[in-house]
């Protein structure tokens, strides 16, 4: 077992109206196996029997699929690790007597609650804009009812991969979130069931994105870069297509 | 009416509008380039091709009260968006991204912009409202050049030529990004066509910028 020895520069913040600073923490014999969120875990047992108050941060199911995770890691959205959640990160990757600076994810729309707790249900509210299709309820339809070519069906399947945990936010300068919202609207858009509401979907979830206070993407693609899902920049371009198309009709 | 509203309020009808605003600006960027061509041929064919020019107005005014609105629009709206941008984080992060470095052109466009909207107004003053047929139009043989004269005094100082060609970087970079920045924003970009489309818009940028700043070269190093 290897074990490393780190210093954590970690922003803490008593609630959504405190004013926040950074501390700076000892994590001591951290083995390179463990996951970074284990890491933290670690140190927050320690900081508990030093009766301190441990690092609040925002976790699930710890197998990179939930998108409950996330915290800016030395500048980088959940790490120096390409396509991967923080808690996918291993401590591996970082190198002893390293300093790590861990920040909330930072934008006016994703308030911080509580240390790297920032309050996503902006994105919740773009979804309840238009992210979902309207059918009938009743018994599953026939499978091959609905004939579905092959590439949009990839194309949908790798929207759809989007788990909505903000790094796209974070990472871009404007602290846009495009691709979120290109992704979800991608993901219905591209299939039959979703072009009926294919114009109001588009239209809607935009509008809800802009008064969430979200910045305006100036196609850096950091976004791109910094989501563990790798979802294309290319759901933005549709997405802007698609919302000209919108328009006019 | 209301969904024209709703389209130029929204963060991508801006966007949209800044683009083809935009383009329309890279049209006579490109126009303008092209003409200035005409210096490397020598004094007389300059100066055909700007009496030429003078010579298409009333139209021309038209040409110009449309690019001028388009120059007007593009900026309005850029600094809106840029106020919006800065709103939407207020608090800077305390490591910048380290990726960040390779978006250069995209992170300037802001400040290229701005040198871009101080170099406009000075060049206007500098050639395009300043006398044609004055002292600063008589070379070293004592003939009056006209407007080729004027522009052969003003890069045979250095100082204005290394503004000017400073001006040309920003507005290379300014285009290296806005070019391609114009397919995306569109919606023209498929997964394969952005990369290709990203390598075009750096090279035109480049080659855009390097196309002006061989003039006030030329001036200085070549022409006697």
């Amino acid at each position: 077992m290897k074990t490393i020895n780190l210093t954590l520069q970690i922003w803490r913040q008593k609630d959504a109206n405190s004013t926040g600073q950074f501390e700076s923490y000892p994590a001591k014999d951290i083995d390179t196996a463990m996951s970074f969120l284990e890491m933290l875990d670690v140190v927050n047992e320690r900081l508990t029997k030093e009766g301190k108050e441990p690092v609040a941060f925002d976790h699930d199911c710890r197998e990179g699929i939930c998108g409950m995770c996330g915290a800016v890691v030395n500048g980088q959205p959940h790490g120096h690790i390409k396509a991967t959640t923080l808690c996918q990160l291993h401590m591996r990757h970082f190198n002893d007597g390293e300093t790590i600076v861990i920040e909330p994810w930072r934008s006016t729309a994703f308030p911080v609650t509580k240390d790297l707790i920032v309050d996503r249900t902006a994105f919740d509210r773009i979804i309840s804009a238009g992210g979902f299709i309207s059918a009938k309820t009743g018994s599953a339809p026939e499978a091959s009812a609905i004939s579905i070519q092959q590439d949009k069906a990839e194309l949908s399947m790798d929207a759809a991969s989007c788990i909505g945990c903000g790094a796209c936010v974070a990472s871009c300068p404007n602290a846009s979130a495009m691709l979120f919202t290109s992704a979800k609207v991608s993901h219905l858009n591209l299939l039959p069931q979703g072009r009926v509401e294919a114009k109001d979907r588009v239209t809607n979830m935009v509008k809800q994105m802009d008064e969430e206070g979200f910045g305006n993407c100036s196609n850096e693609y950091l976004c791109e870069d910094a989501c563990p899902k790798e979802i294309s920049v290319v759901n933005i371009a549709r997405m802007n297509k698609e919302f000209r198309t919108a328009s006019r009709s | 009416m209301n969904q024209t509203s709703t389209y130029q309020k929204s963060s991508i009808g801006k966007k949209q509008i800044v683009a083809v605003t935009g383009l329309i600006l890279i049209l006579f960027v490109c126009g303008h380039l092209l003409g200035n061509l005409f210096i490397f041929v020598g004094p007389e064919a300059f100066n055909h091709y700007a009496a030429k020019l003078a010579g298409l107005r009333p139209g021309l005014y038209v040409v110009e009260a449309g690019l001028t609105i388009m120059f007007v629009v593009h900026l309005m709206l850029t600094l809106s968006i840029a106020h919006e941008n800065a709103a939407a984080r207020p608090v800077k992060y305390q490591v910048s991204n380290p990726g960040a470095s390779k978006t250069h052109s995209s992170c300037l466009m802001p400040l290229s912009g701005s040198v871009l909207l101080i170099f406009v107004l000075w060049h206007l003053w500098d050639f395009t409202f300043s006398n044609h047929d004055g002292l600063r139009s008589v070379l070293s043989d004592g003939v009056n050049y006209g407007l080729y004269g004027v522009v052969v005094n003003s890069f045979k100082d250095p100082l204005h030529s290394i503004l000017y060609i400073l001006s040309m970087a920003a507005v290379g970079l300014h285009l290296s990004h806005g070019l391609q920045s114009v397919v995306q924003t569109f919606g023209l970009s498929d997964g394969k066509f952005l990369p290709v489309m990203k390598k075009i818009s750096f090279v035109f940028g480049f080659s855009v910028a390097a196309i002006f700043s061989a003039i006030p070269m030329y001036v200085l190093f070549v022409l006697k």
